[in-house]
């Protein structure tokens, strides 16, 4: 096993996070799904464990970009910066083995017709869970990527306009004329180089200063979603894609429709699926409590297509099976409820532990021996196996345990001849 | 003669964490001042080695018999700091920690005075209450290494054969006369389309033959006192009485399936439910030309708000095998949703439909009605009634709780939910452990699950039922109740009711009936010291005088 | 992720561990406010503590409102701990709260020793064994019912609570006047500002428990006094 270089010694860090706080490197969250940043020496999120923080060497000056820093070393009074840190190769030896490698989620970009990566408010529910979260880039609130991205553009734009208007100012009072005159000369058709160049400067100024009053209004006028539309299916229950059931989504995106509702009362969802999977003890109540009391409206029907309108709001194209007829309806936000697929070094550590997978690429295993796999001695849980809740989840790590631990340590047994 | 307290107060600069927003100086100059203290120490990291170090020698040296340490956050150094004061032959109960980092320094980031003052006031809260601390002992407690299962269905036999297999002495209990359960009346098993009566009986031959498993067949649970690691059982096997002693119980006690008595016309012959489906099939006296199956039978609706999670399942499996034995047949499911979750499930219903079995959606606000001949049910995609043809129809109904569950749930003192199902510990993170220790759960006991399901839960449950069963000796933190005062307790039984864990009991002693604190079973949450009128209850390191010592501390400056 | 200097934090493992007469004393130690907070309701790291303290809570914010305190210096705040945001937030308004409120006595409009007698009162009301077992079973009746499967609404559970709260503040309100010396029913009404019969009926109840007897017989008016028990009561 390769153990990677950390950069950070275990032993030393603290976890107190001065060097985060310092690091004057900013890198894209993949934590909060890429909305929002952190810093190049991070902690993947709060509570993890052990808490010692990672530097993440292609996004760090110094050791991705070759430039000097060393801030972190700097700041770190621990002394737990280590750059010379490197890969390590571990052996370990090992009666049994339990794979509990997860999945992955289904990229729904393939599906162009759901439009998401273009339809900037079309997310995943991965990415709308890390909104929703009270300690997620957004304190919980649900503002909508669009504005995000907005109000992005009106920081870069007004940092534009800062500079260019500063060096106009400056202009201005070393030439001693306003731009409004040097543009009026222009016009007149003056042709000196630099004074046409002031008159150009001046006039783009001008068309940004519009530009990011029209984007201020804009931003003025925007709200949080309010109108929620929660796809599923995305990419499960799909023979183009994957013909399985993901198992957890319809809950997941119930969920995802109360807690937006107790966040902000007015907040409305449409569910849209083919059959509504809620089969745990307390999910069928839990989605009845949804429509009676969190505004959440279940809609029987697959979604043909989304587009987008001119106020960014997605628009959602469906065949309502209880009316019979094509329609759409413009939406705030959509959140796709993409499914559950092996996780990518699946089939390559199948191949390393010499274990067979099924059709769809999970780990295989017999019905009546739900943890074995093909090989003894190797066990497999949640959803490596294939997709579950967090519950079965951990049902099955305890069985994969246990089934582990009769691998290792069990009693010599000797059945009885006959009953 | 009362012992003089000697406190030594530790102030970690946490770096920059703390003494960059902190006057870290001032804050060990005012330590000096505080009643008991009688030495003071400044540390740049406490929890560093020079740091830890200077707590040994403190306390050697100083003869401390208090330790407080004003630094980060308990949850990840307060083991740490116990851990120094044990290697320095202090009691580690007699460490007291105040988080003036997390709790301070980092939300007054921009107040060094106002946050040193409350710095100040949080060392004072920490000081007068370790001068009240008492040094405690780990409670410990010996394991019965045997464990009791109760239900000899097939996740009652795994889990048995889970726990038999570690080398663990197990009692198996089966209020019926045979091992086997649910599974003895169904015919084939999906996906692997095994017999399931073969799949049973091939279990229970392996649990009568294992040397580790004492099989009571035919018998009750009349009584199980105790708690875990020293449960004692009383039982009878058709009036004869016996009784063991167990460490751990695994409840892997079933459900039954409902009787949709004046629904849909059911008459068990020609309106019946899939598991006497299952028995035509059994028998070969399958025969029917037009089947029609309804969903969500007695589920799903008011008096049983819960979908049952596997009744669809059985009906796409019983459909397959109508269309495999007899492919003319038609077979047509009405359903609400069909809970084909996963990937074998809806592999499943994928091959029913390839079969030719035909899935009807129907709104339950307009039911499906069965007359002779035919089910009469509104389509949505047509918009309109449709006929079905049927010389059969096949009720799907949910699982319901089984009969002695509340029996058992007094017995056991754990719980059940609004559908008289087990009730789990956590619903995410103790799925197989009810909250009381010592005690677990699998299969239908828990909520309706398939055979996969069951069979991974029964070897899940006996995994966490062999945590404590390796250990031979249980050892728990002592930071728990204690009846500190015999007396003023009058056995009222209040706080009995009122403890999540099982922990309290009543007993008749000498002085009458008193409450006593299994210390294993509890774990510190207080409802009972806090409910308790006499006070005859407290909890260790958090009784009322040392969480008053702390409020009066706070207040007596600004009083 | 700031908040105010002036809040100081008590360490407990669970809410269900804080009496409601913790939070009387807290008052009488000079506190201006007080805030317990702990695990969102359903995910109670000790299964059930928070919906004791959410009943404790809230019967230590009414006995303390009907003895004169502003019952909103008592909350009861859920966040988990990954909730640091929400916490800041929790602290910021109550102590936003506190701040319009006033500090203790104030807002009260009574001098602060009179204050803290009073609550000193609704302390002892507050560990009587009568709203011990209402309070302990609040949750069950609501849920499970009583032994005889009737259940109670909310509402009323803390209906019968009231009731308790203001017979058990006016009977150790009468305690402790007597412990100053005899007494009529007339002067007992006047002292605690209650009306003379429902004054007349706690005497009552209290003699009828043996804790009160006739004192003498002044005119018409006859006057109370405390009974002498044995040290060690059964």
């Amino acid at each position: 096993m390769r153990k990677k270089a950390r950069y950070v010694n275990e032993d030393l860090c603290t976890g107190c996070g001065s060097c985060a706080e310092k690091c004057p490197t900013p890198a894209v969250d993949t934590f909060n799904t890429g909305i929002g940043q952190r810093k190049a020496i991070y902690k993947y999120f709060a509570q993890g464990i052990p808490s010692v923080f990672t530097i993440d060497a292609p996004s760090c000056r110094q050791l991705g970009q070759g430039k000097k820093c060393g801030v972190c070393a700097k700041t770190c009074q621990a002394k737990a910066i280590d750059f010379e840190q490197k890969d390590r190769m571990v052996e370990i030896e090992a009666g049994a083995i339990v794979m509990a490698t997860g999945y992955d989620v289904f990229d729904p970009s393939v599906i162009p017709e759901y439009g998401y990566g273009r339809i900037k408010n079309v997310v995943t529910a991965l990415e709308f869970e890390r909104l929703l979260s009270a300690s997620g880039p957004t304190a919980g609130h649900l503002d909508r990527p669009s504005e995000l991205t907005l109000e992005k553009e009106i920081e870069e734009t007004g940092k534009e306009v800062r500079k260019l208007s500063a060096r106009i100012k400056q202009l201005e009072e070393k030439q001693g004329k306003t731009s409004d005159e040097v543009i009026s000369q222009v016009k007149a058709g003056a042709s000196d180089e630099p004074l046409v160049e002031w008159a150009k400067q001046a006039e783009s100024l001008a068309e940004m200063q519009a530009a990011l009053a029209a984007m201020n209004r804009k931003m003025a006028a925007a709200t949080t979603a309010k109108k929620l539309a929660f796809i599923q299916c995305v990419g499960s229950r799909d023979f183009r894609f994957n013909r399985y059931c993901s198992s957890y989504c319809c809950m997941h995106s119930v969920k995802e429709a109360m807690i937006a509702n107790e966040h902000d009362r007015e907040v409305h969802s449409s569910i849209f699926c083919m059959d509504l999977r809620a089969v745990g003890r307390g999910f069928e109540e839990y989605k009845l409590r949804g429509g009676q009391q969190a505004n959440i409206e279940y809609i029987r029907g697959r979604v043909a297509e989304i587009t987008e309108d001119e106020a960014k709001n997605p628009v959602v194209w469906f065949e309502s099976t209880t009316e019979r007829h094509v329609k759409s309806e413009v939406f705030d936000m959509v959140v796709l409820a993409a499914a559950c697929v092996p996780s990518a070094g699946t089939a390559r550590l199948a191949q390393l532990a010499g274990v067979e997978l099924d059709t769809n690429g999970f780990v295989k295993t017999d019905p009546l021996m739900p943890l074995a796999t093909t090989r003894p001695g190797i066990f497999v849980c949640g959803c490596a196996q294939g997709p579950m809740d967090i519950p079965e989840s951990v049902a099955q790590a305890s069985s994969a345990a246990a089934c582990a631990a009769e691998a290792v340590i069990g009693a010599q047994i000797t059945l009885k001849a006959t009953a | 003669m009362a012992e003089q307290i000697r406190i030594g107060v530790f102030v970690c600069n946490c770096g920059s964490n703390i003494a960059g927003y902190l006057d870290v100086k001032a804050l060990a100059e005012y330590a000096k001042i505080l009643p008991h203290v009688v030495f003071v120490r400044e540390n740049l990291y406490t929890c560093s080695e020079n740091g830890i170090n200077e707590i040994k020698a403190a306390i050697k040296e100083q003869g401390l018999n208090r330790v407080v340490v004003a630094s980060c956050t308990p949850r990840t150094h307060e083991p740490l700091f116990r851990g120094t004061c044990a290697e320095a032959g202090l009691n580690p109960y007699l460490f007291e920690m105040v988080n003036i980092r997390d709790q301070c320094s980092w939300v007054h980031m921009q107040e060094k005075e106002k946050g040193t003052t409350k710095a100040k006031d949080l060392i004072r809260m920490g000081v007068a209450k370790a001068a009240l601390l008492k040094p405690q002992e780990p409670i410990q407690s010996e394991m019965d290494p045997r464990a009791l299962v109760i239900g000899g269905g097939i996740a009652g036999m795994t889990a048995a054969m889970a726990l038999g297999n570690r080398g663990y002495e197990v009692t198996l209990i089966e209020k019926s006369g045979e091992l086997g359960g649910l599974l003895l009346k169904l015919d084939k098993l999906a996906p692997s389309g095994a017999d399931a009566v073969a799949v049973a009986r091939k279990q229970a031959d392996l649990v009568r033959r294992h040397p580790n498993i004492h099989l009571l067949l035919s018998t009750h649970i009349d009584e199980v006192n105790g708690y875990i690691g020293h449960f004692q059982v009383s039982a009878s096997t058709n009036g004869s009485k016996t009784q063991f002693g167990t460490g751990v119980i695994v409840v892997a006690t079933g459900a039954r399936v409902f009787r949709p008595a004046g629904l849909y016309g059911y008459d068990g012959e020609k309106v019946i439910t899939q598991l006497e489906l299952e028995e035509v099939f059994k028998s070969g006296a399958f025969a029917a030309k037009n089947v029609v199956m309804i969903q969500c039978v007695g589920a799903r609706n008011d008096e049983r708000k819960y979908c049952s999670r596997i009744c669809c399942m059985v009906a796409i499996k019983n459909a397959i095998e109508i269309k495999e034995k007899s492919p003319e047949t038609g077979v047509k499911v009405l359903y609400r949703d069909i809970q084909a979750y996963g990937t074998e499930n809806e592999a499943l219903l994928q091959r029913a439909k390839e079969l030719g079995v035909i899935f009807i959606k129907y709104d339950p606000a307009r039911p499906p009605r069965v007359e002779a001949g035919k089910v009469i049910v509104h389509h949505d995609l047509l918009g309109r009634e449709i006929e079905l043809p049927q010389d059969l129809v096949v009720l799907s109904t949910p699982l319901v709780a089984g009969e002695d569950n509340e029996a058992i749930s007094k017995l056991l003192r754990v719980s059940l939910d609004a559908n008289k199902f087990f009730l789990e510990g956590h619903v995410k993170l103790k799925p197989l452990d009810f909250a009381t220790d010592g005690i677990y759960l699998c299969g239908n006991a828990h909520y309706p699950a398939t055979v996969r399901e069951a069979v991974s839960q029964a070897l899940g449950a006996a995994s966490r039922a062999s945590i404590p069963l390796s250990k031979g000796v249980m050892s728990v933190e002592p930071i728990v109740s204690t009846l500190v005062d015999e007396d003023a307790c009058r056995g009222c039984g209040l706080c009995v009711a009122l403890c999540p864990y099982g922990a309290l009991e009543i007993v008749r002693g000498e002085k009458g009936r008193k409450v006593r604190v299994i210390p294993v079973a509890c774990k510190g949450c207080g409802i009972c010291a806090a409910t308790c009128y006499h006070h005859a209850l407290s909890v260790n390191s958090y009784s009322d005088a040392q969480i008053g010592e702390q409020i009066r501390a706070f207040l007596e400056e600004s009083a | 992720m700031q908040y105010t200097t002036d809040v100081r934090l008590i360490r407990l493992m669970c809410t269900g561990r804080v009496d409601p007469t913790m939070v009387a004393e807290a008052f009488i130690e000079g506190a201006d406010g007080i805030m317990v907070v702990g695990c969102h309701f359903g995910d109670c790291h000790y299964i059930s503590g928070n919906y004791q303290a959410r009943v404790k809570m809230g019967l230590a914010s009414r006995a303390l409102g009907y003895v004169g305190l502003n019952a909103a210096r008592v909350a009861f705040k859920q966040c988990s701990s990954a909730e640091g945001d929400r916490f800041v937030s929790h602290v910021t308004t109550f102590h936003d709260s506190i701040c319009e409120i006033g500090p203790l006595g104030s807002a009260e409009k009574l001098p602060l020793p009179k204050l803290k007698d009073r609550v000193d009162t609704a302390r002892a009301a507050l560990a009587s064994e009568k709203l011990r077992w209402v309070e302990g079973k609040f949750t069950e009746f609501q849920n499970n019912g009583n032994k005889y499967g009737e259940k109670f609404t909310e509402h009323e559970m803390w209906r019968t609570l009231d009731t308790i709260v203001i017979d058990e503040i006016a009977t150790h309100g009468i305690l402790k006047e007597m412990r100053k010396g005899a007494a009529s029913v007339i002067e007992l009404a006047e002292r605690l500002e209650i009306a003379p019969p429902a004054a007349l009926k706690y005497v009552l109840a209290l003699q009828r428990r043996g804790l009160v007897g006739l004192a003498g017989v002044d005119g018409a008016t006859p006057s109370y006094r405390l009974v002498e028990r044995p040290a060690k009561a059964a």
